[in-house]
């Protein structure tokens, strides 16, 4: 072997090692967090957890009941807002202006949602709906969760649809079907496994959302139910235990903590199996 | 002609007629359905157009008192007598430097993992670990401020940071830079937090970008004897040049606006101190800090935050999609 | 009528003309028309083909009769289509009607993603209302009128997707047949087939015959002889000829269709 072949080998070997040590190294941290995470929560995550409400400070036992239902009902509305307009402007990009110009704009602009600094939707939804209520709601909370949804919807209900064949879209047109009759029985039903996938996705990525709710929804301590008023919810109420000093707080905190990352993990291997692999960004 | 019309007439007609008919009564869905989608393809665009509006709105007090002065106020005491002074220049100056560190650990670590994930690793643990990283992206930020005040903090305040003051005491700016006393809610903290979090993102992207790389190119390289590294250094990584810095804008873009993995681990202290290891604080974490007990020209100042915070964003995030835009048209050719 | 017949030399009067086509020239975008001042006719229940090059216009005429081609913007068409006697690439035609009276059926079979059963019921369902038996008998009439019906009886419940690649093409046809269209259009129907469903299917289209008018595009020159009673040839977005196809593929009156007929070019 000639010494120049062979310092390249070397530098190939190096610079590969370095690669791997990366990757050692980064994937170690995520597991760190990830035994953290299970270490401390784990201790908390008991029958008791999904059926008292939460306690007051330095009390005993308690659960999350409250901020559980709290952020279920949350995710449902804003889901529930975010998802069919999130659809329906994916469907218009994809199908009725997939050759026009404004397409290309809000696809634009909606990649642009799709990152935008969660903390500027809740000041948003502060501004828009908080101040006009006279007061912090969980339906402002819900609209801060939609905004957050919306682009993500519309995000992968365009790729989805983009991929249906555009020789089944004639098909269906040959027979005389009506445009949106063809959308709604023939596309949307071709892409339905991927519309699913996105609709996972956007719930997955609104239910780990603390920042938004900080100043919409707020939380508080007791049931209720009432969307004029604040609404207890498991990020905000973890955020609000972990920084106080009573264990017992911080105990749920960390259980709480792990009960959303599992959902959201769940979420996510369900949306990647059925859509078998690539995450639509 | 008219005959002929009659006699054709005479069949067709009717079952024509009356298929008319049916489709007809599809008109009226057909158009709101339509109009649906318009409305909601538009709400997009009012939705953006919304949250400047908004934003502006809010900010205009502070605008109005402070005016550029903001930007290089240092001062920020929403209690002081007759008027309150804020300035914003501490959060700024924390949001951009915890993010530059941030991507500076990030990016190398994140480019690595992916160039071991594309080139190096056995195909049957491509998968596996590349599904683990995207679902670490998926955490919520929350999670990642909750290790970092209790864990990574505690680690670095007592044995990393106090070994790196000492060794760079007597060295001139470093000494600065680095200097102590260590503490667990820190600049550098939360630039590590950020950095651990914006790293699967990061490594996502490179690789998804890596993959665009035509396979023949590859092979031509290594058919030309090319050492591994050399077809990343020589092939893979000038291919995907605009891609890979599109991604690590992006990930800029999400660095600059975290706020809960930011919040827990910074101090939320708006004096700018000259070493990374002293407290500091971000526009985000300021924001989800004090927002909730604000009023008046307070809560203007945090949302003028807000605003420059989205301006900044924007425009990054604007700069990512163009970049990523231009490698899919290459890719599209 | 008469003065209209006579001024298109090919048609034959005592024959019914389904389609006529006038002075028609398709533009994709701006730039050259892809078709140029195309004039002929279809004739009630005959089988017309059109042969030529690739890229020499003759699916975009296709596509012209059922107006397929709006659904992508820049694209147009001038001139006259007239499916008996009326124009249907003017204004106020209710072009769902009009795809309803002319059906495609497309080179790669796509069934849509349901049933077998509902592959076929879907179309019916926009035009008709009818009860469940009556339903159960159009759908069995149209798979019977592509000889699929023996194949597929017992498994109507299965997806269309499971069906081999003749298989979903003649699912493709039994679908276009249930809403009964009196013309159809097939874009290279067997070019995505093995030469087994192609005889099936050149079969079926040469059953239907007598029932529609059928305008054919193919590359398949034997196909084209087999199985149609006219033949087209297009050159560079232009017709060269049209006559009885007989008379095409054994002493054709232009040099080009010759020469493309014995494969000295194209």
């Amino acid at each position: 072997m000639n010494p120049f072949y062979a310092r390249r080998r070397r530098t190939s070997s190096i610079a590969m090692a370095l690669c791997l040590g990366a990757t050692i190294f980064g994937l170690a941290w995520l597991t760190l967090i990830l035994f953290t995470l299970f270490w401390n929560g784990f201790a908390g995550l008991t029958v008791a957890m999904f059926t008292e409400m939460t306690p007051p400070p330095n009390a005993q036992g308690g659960g999350l009941l409250n901020a559980i239902v709290g952020s279920l009902i949350l995710t449902v509305l804003g889901i529930g807002v975010g998802a069919p307009i999130g659809l329906l402007a994916g469907t218009y990009m994809a199908e009725y202006g997939r050759f026009s110009k404004i397409t290309s704009v809000i696809r634009f602009i909606n990649d642009i949602l799709l990152s935008a600094p969660s903390i500027i939707i809740g000041l948003f939804v502060y501004g828009a709906v908080v101040v006009p209520m006279g007061g912090f709601s969980g339906l402002a909370g819900a609209l801060a969760l939609a905004v957050i949804a919306l682009p993500v919807v519309v995000r992968t209900t365009e790729d989805m649809l983009l991929l249906v064949p555009t020789q089944l879209r004639e098909a269906a047109v040959a027979l005389g079907m009506p445009q949106s009759y063809m959308i709604r029985k023939i596309t949307w039903r071709a892409a339905r496994v991927g519309l699913v996938t996105g609709l996972l996705l956007a719930v997955a990525r609104v239910s780990g959302e603390t920042a938004p709710l900080l100043f919409t929804a707020l939380s508080n301590q007791f049931w209720s139910v009432d969307l004029t008023k604040t609404m207890a919810n498991l990020p905000v109420t973890i955020n609000n235990f972990i920084n106080n000093p009573d264990p017992n707080w911080k105990r749920l905190a960390w259980a709480g903590a792990l009960l959303i990352t599992l959902a959201v993990l769940s979420l996510n291997i369900v949306a990647r199996s059925l859509s078998g692999g690539r995450n639509p960004k | 002609m008219t005959d002929m019309i009659l006699q054709e007439g005479a069949v067709e007609a009717p079952t024509n007629a009356w298929r008319a008919k049916a489709l007809a009564s599809f008109k009226l869905g057909d158009s709101v359905f339509r109009l649906l989608a318009q409305i909601a393809a538009a709400t997009v665009l009012l939705l953006l157009g919304g949250i400047i509006i908004s934003l502006i709105i809010g900010a205009w007090p502070a605008i109005s008192t402070y005016g550029f002065d903001f930007l290089t106020t240092q001062r920020w005491a929403p209690n002081a007598r007759p008027n309150p002074v804020l300035g914003g220049l501490g959060p700024i100056y924390g949001t951009l430097i915890s993010s530059v560190i941030a991507l500076l650990i990030a990016v190398p670590v994140g480019l690595g993992i992916s160039i071991f994930l594309t080139e190096l690793c056995p195909q049957w643990l491509r998968r596996p670990v590349g599904v683990a990283v995207e679902l670490l992206a998926g955490i919520p930020s929350i999670i990642y401020g909750m290790w970092g005040f209790f864990v990574l903090g505690p680690m670095l305040a007592d044995s990393i940071e106090p070994a790196i003051v000492d060794a760079v005491e007597n060295i001139p700016v470093l000494n600065v830079i680095f200097a102590g006393p260590a503490s667990n809610l820190s600049l550098f903290n939360a630039s590590l937090v950020l950095a651990i979090m914006i790293l699967p993102f990061v490594t996502a992207i490179a690789r998804d970008v890596f993959n665009t790389v035509p396979p023949v190119l590859k092979e031509a390289a290594y058919g030309l004897g090319c050492t591994t590294w050399e077809v990343v250094r020589r092939v893979v990584i000038p291919y995907t040049r605009v891609g890979v810095i599109g991604g690590v804008m992006l990930a800029l873009g999400r660095a600059l606006g975290e706020t809960m993995a930011v919040t827990f681990v910074i101090g939320n202290s708006f004096r700018i101190t000259g070493s990374i290891f002293g407290p500091g604080t971000t526009i985000s974490a300021a924001i989800a800090s004090e927002f909730a007990e604000s009023r008046d020209l307070h809560q203007s100042a945090l949302i003028l935050l807000g605003l420059l915070l989205f301006v900044l964003t924007f425009f990054v995030l604007a700069a990512a999609r163009l970049m990523l835009m231009r490698l899919e048209r290459k890719q599209g050719v | 009528m008469n003065e209209m017949m006579r001024a298109d030399a090919l048609t034959h009067d005592s024959e019914g003309v389904k389609i006529a086509i006038r002075n028609l020239n398709f533009y994709y975008g701006s730039g050259k028309p892809s078709l140029k001042n195309i004039n002929l006719s279809l004739l009630t229940n005959k089988v017309t083909a059109f042969i030529g090059p690739s890229g020499c216009g003759k699916s975009t005429l296709l596509r012209v009769l059922n107006r397929m081609y709006q659904l992508y913007p820049n694209q147009r068409a001038e001139g006259e289509v007239l499916l008996d006697g009326q124009n249907i690439l003017g204004p106020g035609v209710d072009v769902n009607l009009l795809r309803a009276r002319v059906g495609m059926v497309f080179q790669k079979p796509t069934p849509f993603p349901m049933t077998i059963f509902e592959n076929i019921a879907f179309g019916i369902r926009l035009y008709e209302k009818l009860p469940k038996s009556e339903m159960d008998a159009r759908v069995e009439e149209a798979l019977r009128g592509a000889a699929l019906w023996d194949e597929v009886k017992d498994k109507l419940d299965a997806s269309g997707l499971s069906l081999s690649g003749g298989q979903q093409q003649r699912l493709c046809i039994a679908r276009t047949v249930a809403i009964k269209p009196e013309v159809i259009l097939f874009d290279e129907p067997c070019s995505a087939l093995d030469p087994i469903s192609t005889a099936k299917v050149e079969e079926l289209m040469d059953e239907m015959s007598d029932r529609y008018t059928i305008a054919i595009v193919t590359h398949n020159m034997q196909q084209a002889a087999r199985i149609s009673d006219k033949t087209v040839f297009m050159y560079l977005g232009e017709m060269v000829e049209m006559d009885d196809t007989d008379k095409i593929f054994t002493s054709p009156a232009q040099k080009r269709t010759q020469d493309y007929i014995t494969g000295r070019f194209g």
